[in-house]
């Protein structure tokens, strides 16, 4: 007899990232990017062996310059990027420079840069990321909009966010409407435990189904192969040995 | 590049435009209507950068660096400080990261003039210099304190490599 399989938060949410990838695209994440680097690793090594990833200032890069993946990413030939906010709100924005309503003082203030909101509308798919699902970091408006979730259809665009994974559930982003759906609840959340952790409508007409949980070949495959390939190639091998395969 | 200015795909609605008037939102000039970014070039009075390898002439081998290069075109004057400077860099020198004479003003020669960040290839980070920084650069007293000690009181680039560049790391460079 088995036990029930254990994984920590950065698993999980490191697994429900590598189900995004596909195999033969091309798929990125930034700089200080420890879960979405897991994510493309696992992918790569279950079910996307010919994806081309990039891990931006780690050895999983096809160039080294900051100028090759701008206008890669200019030329929509980016399939899939990963980003997080320190802030999501209910139109798909993040934010990742500060909180509080005055810019010139703000309460706290975080990297910011201007990337994430460029590569929002290059990459065919953003799916973006928050370690926390709580009322504060899943917001009906974020403080500051480091990059916009929706557009005028008059604006160049070129892709959008497709979806928002947490700790307890995943949104999907529903284009027409610019907005957030909650999609699937992960065990053992309830709709109930999501909608008092979230600041904003859940968009849920009926239903809602549960996520489909980490499987022992994902879990094997992201403690076995991924964890020592990261420690092994200097990516994030510090973190790797912390995180993954300690529940 | 050189150019005036650029379209850029991205950051139509966020917060950062109302805070920079250097890019604004500018239709297609082609079919009049579709928007974008225009941003407007940057054209730094002088850009200064480190090295591999530099010769008499002023022209630069830079590794990996290949940002480098936009920077120095992008610059009215460049300053290069360069870990060794040799007569004249061979073709093969000159095919990675190359950045011709014509571009720069002014050579320096610097060993260890990326201290305390590394130099691929030759000498790694000082991790423990660059904690020191961190935890310096926290309040301004104890910064201008960092500057004082590692930049006013020094006499020199030779004598900061004495009395900062780690013997132990000074041995492992690279040649």
């Amino acid at each position: 007899m088995t036990l029930p399989e254990q994984y920590n938060d950065s698993e999980l949410i490191a697994i429900l990232m590598s189900r995004e990838v596909r195999d033969g695209e091309i798929s990125a994440c930034g700089a200080l990017s420890q879960i979405p680097a897991t994510g493309l690793l696992l992918a790569k090594a279950l079910h996307a062996p010919n994806a081309e990833l990039i891990i931006l200032n780690t050895v999983f890069r096809p160039f080294h310059t900051s100028r090759q993946f701008h206008f890669l990413a200019q030329r929509g030939e980016l399939d899939l990027f990963f980003a997080s906010g320190v802030q999501i709100d209910r139109r798909g924005n993040y934010n990742l420079h500060h909180l509080g309503s005055d810019p010139d003082h703000p309460r706290v203030r975080f990297p910011g840069g201007y990337g994430g909101g460029l590569i929002y509308y290059c990459a065919r798919r953003t799916v973006v990321f928050r370690t926390e699902h709580t009322r504060r970091s899943l917001v009906e408006r974020v403080d500051f909009i480091s990059a916009a979730g929706s557009s005028d259809p008059n604006v160049l665009r070129l892709g959008n966010p497709t979806k928002v994974i947490t700790p307890k559930a995943i949104f999907r982003f529903d284009k027409e409407a610019g907005s957030l759906r909650l999609d699937t609840i992960h065990a053992p959340y309830t709709l109930d435990d999501i909608r008092e952790n979230t600041g904003f409508d859940l968009g849920v007409t009926g239903p809602v189904a549960t996520t489909p949980p980490p499987s022992a070949e994902e879990l094997r495959a992201l403690r076995t192969v991924v964890r020592p390939q990261m420690i092994e190639t200097g990516t994030y091998g510090t973190w790797a040995e912390k995180t993954l395969g300690v529940v | 590049m050189g150019v005036p200015y650029i379209p850029v795909i991205g950051l139509v609605g966020t917060d950062l435009l109302k805070r920079r008037d250097d890019m604004i939102v500018a239709p297609d000039p082609f079919d009049g209507k579709t928007l974008s970014v225009v941003a407007k070039a940057m054209r730094p009075d002088v850009a200064v950068f480190h090295a591999h390898k530099a010769d008499r002439a002023g022209n630069i081998s830079m590794g990996y660096h290949v940002d480098a290069v936009m920077l120095a075109e992008a610059s009215h004057h460049v300053i290069v400080t360069a870990e060794e400077i040799v007569d004249r860099l061979t073709e093969k020198e000159a095919v990675a990261t190359f950045i011709p004479s014509i571009l720069v003003d002014t050579v320096v020669h610097a060993p260890f003039g990326a201290h305390p960040a590394g130099l691929e290839g030759r000498y790694r980070p000082d991790r423990e210099h660059m904690q020191r920084y961190v935890v310096a650069s926290r309040d301004d007293a104890s910064f201008a304190e960092y500057l004082q000690t590692h930049v006013f009181d020094v006499g020199s680039h030779e004598e900061y490599v004495e009395r900062f560049v780690a013997q132990e790391l000074q041995s492992a460079r690279v040649a």
